[in-house]
């Protein structure tokens, strides 16, 4: 009995052994592209590529790092993507979270049809509608200003929200249906209204779900490029990250080093972001745990 | 009978009443810049516009008939493309991510490593992969690919130009794909192992299953609907792809590592025929459209059947 004990454990150690080998090759051939960026961030490239190229750093050199930082657009880029960012996530989550709540938890006839409509939307390639909302925009303008929203922070926002309100609802909404009626109940019978059990129930209990929603929008929106290109890409003082990367490479094709420094500082954030959150975000089994019955 | 009718749109109007405060924000946006530009497109796809005088004239499916029978067949070239890319990327995201995430949620330590250095590339963006991939797979001995597969290793004779060339450009991004989506599909099947009760294990080893049977009838058996999950939305995502062409191929040579988005975007935005490039764009969405509810419905009978693991 005892031996076999030890058989089982001798087993175990030699399965998590093989495990990590496979895993730690495999994870090692994953992290080619990104350990050439890295090396190639230390190097110095003149106007021809280096021979031979290199994926291990040989020199330890941020001179790269401190040429990106002091670019006069770097500053901005950064200012525009995180505020541009930071308010497309609350505007666009608040508004889905009000829109799935809706959508679950009230009952109005022509939702399912409305619900289908908002499904089927997804399923339409996104930027198929570049074109008319570059013209939408371009017939809007504030109210304090006679200049189209084309350009604008105001103008890129609103897209992305819209674009996204859709999906979003998608999404949340199924968490809202998992919540048990019991929960809303309880406030109808003290006499609230759907306004009450919205803030007071369904918010506080789906912390979690707009939690990983609002993570991964970030990192879409950080990254977005194509919509930014179009709407704002003539205008130089609303440029993003994405699209600073995407002009330093083709200014100087063959100054990687300066391409790829910019690379890994838009980078690190959303890097940080994940590894704080990783633990947290739920994907699977939304609704474990929220209620005991 | 009447009265009934009375009391149903009586109650239907509460109904939109109460949810109105929580869908209109959202409905109003949608409509403006979703729904509006949709049916806007279907509009341009039937006409000649032109866009600095504000024309739109109806010509009725001139820009279909003319994107179908292009002589230099790029947009067959493009739509073909887009089933390659489904074709050989899907299998080997979905059995990467599989196997991954089996390992990762067997180990004892380190799974937080493994799941963050996998999903490294999920969360960088495209335009940076395709930095990355375009000096990877330079046409010279300069590029990463050629100087191990030339120099180092002696596999091939001579450095091949793998962007411009047909079957090598599309490959390369292919290639990108998978990397940058094993991740993900790792990241949900991890979800998914992690909701199977440990019970199930060890009923199973009571009677006697080895570790190949408890992977076979129970881990395979519950990640059925996750696998179907992603595979719907990799399938979508395939009729998607649009950076990694801009930025690896072009389309070179002649479109042929072209794929619908990019004419799309090409016809567009470097030609500016707005009457084909929603033509194209529509004929993707529907595409799209009709792949998922066939899916679903092949899908959705076969989970039916099963007794519906989900």
């Amino acid at each position: 009995m005892k031996r076999k004990l030890r058989g089982k454990k001798a087993g175990e150690v030699v399965a998590q052994i093989v495990i990590w080998t496979i895993l730690v090759t495999a994870l090692l051939i994953f992290s080619v592209p990104f350990l050439f960026m890295i090396t190639n961030s230390f190097e110095e490239f003149s106007y021809v590529l280096p021979y031979p190229p290199k994926l291990f750093p040989t020199r330890l050199d941020f001179s790269a790092y401190t040429y990106v930082l002091s670019l006069p657009l770097f500053p901005t880029a950064v200012k525009n993507s995180v505020i541009n960012t930071g308010i497309t996530v609350v505007i666009s989550v608040f508004i889905s979270t009000l829109s799935a709540y809706g959508f679950a938890r009230i009952d109005f006839p022509g939702r399912e049809t409305l619900f289908k409509l908002y499904l089927f939307t997804l399923m339409v390639p996104s930027f198929l509608n570049i074109i008319p909302q570059f013209i939408i925009l371009k017939g809007m303008h504030l109210p304090w200003s006679d200049e189209s929203l084309i350009g604008t922070r105001a103008g890129l926002i609103l897209v992305y929200v819209a674009t996204n309100v859709c999906g979003h609802t998608f999404f949340l909404r199924n968490f809202f249906r998992g919540l048990p009626d019991a929960l809303s109940e309880s406030v109808i019978v003290d006499g609230g209204g759907h306004g009450t059990i919205f803030f007071k129930v369904m918010l506080p209990l789906s912390k979690p779900a707009i939690g990983t929603m609002s993570i991964f929008a970030l990192q879409g929106f950080w990254e977005e490029y194509f919509t930014a290109k179009v709407l704002v890409g003539a205008n130089e003082d609303m440029i993003t990250l994405p699209l600073l990367l995407q002009r330093l490479h083709g200014q100087y094709s063959t100054r990687w080093e300066w391409v790829f420094a910019a690379s890994i500082l838009a980078l690190i954030p959303v890097i940080v972001l994940f590894i704080i959150f990783q633990r947290k975000l739920v994907i699977g089994g939304l609704t474990q745990g929220s209620v005991k019955e | 009978m009447k009265a009934s009718t009375k009391r149903k749109w009586k109650k239907g109007a509460k109904g939109w009443l109460a949810a109105l405060p929580f869908v209109l924000p959202g409905l109003v946006l949608v409509g403006l810049f979703v729904l509006y530009p949709m049916i806007f497109t279907i509009r341009i796809s039937l006409s000649e516009y032109k866009i600095v005088q504000g024309q739109i004239n109806f010509i009725g499916l001139d820009n279909y008939i003319s994107v179908l029978t292009d002589p230099s067949g790029r947009f067959w070239y493009a739509y073909r493309n887009n089933f390659l890319y489904a074709i050989f990327t899907v299998p080997f995201i979905i059995f990467g991510g599989m196997i991954f995430a089996y390992l990762i949620n067997n180990l004892k330590r380190g799974k937080t490593i493994f799941k963050v250095g996998f999903y490294l590339p999920v969360i960088t963006s495209w335009v940076i992969v395709s930095l990355v991939f375009t000096y990877m797979f330079n046409n010279s001995d300069r590029g990463l690919i050629n100087y191990i597969l030339v120099d180092k290793l002696h596999l091939l004779d001579d450095y091949v130009p793998w962007l411009l060339r047909e079957w090598s450009g599309n490959a390369a991004i292919w290639l990108m794909g998978i990397w940058k989506n094993v991740g993900w599909a790792m990241l949900i099947f991890l979800a998914a192992l992690q909701s199977i009760p440990r019970d199930l294990y060890e009923a199973a080893s009571l009677d006697g299953a080895g570790v190949w049977g408890r992977f076979r009838h129970i881990t395979i058996a519950c990640l059925k609907p996750t696998t179907f999950y992603i595979l719907v939305n990799m399938i979508i995502g395939s009729f998607n792809v649009f950076i990694q062409v801009l930025m690896l191929t072009q389309g070179n040579p002649n479109g042929r590592t072209s794929v619908l988005q990019y004419l799309l975007y090409d016809k567009a935005f470097n030609q500016f025929q707005f009457g084909e490039a929603s033509a194209i764009g529509l004929i993707s969405a529907v595409t799209i459209v009709v792949l998922t509810v066939v899916l679903n419905k092949l899908l959705k009978l076969d989970t039916v059947e099963k007794g519906g693991a989900d």
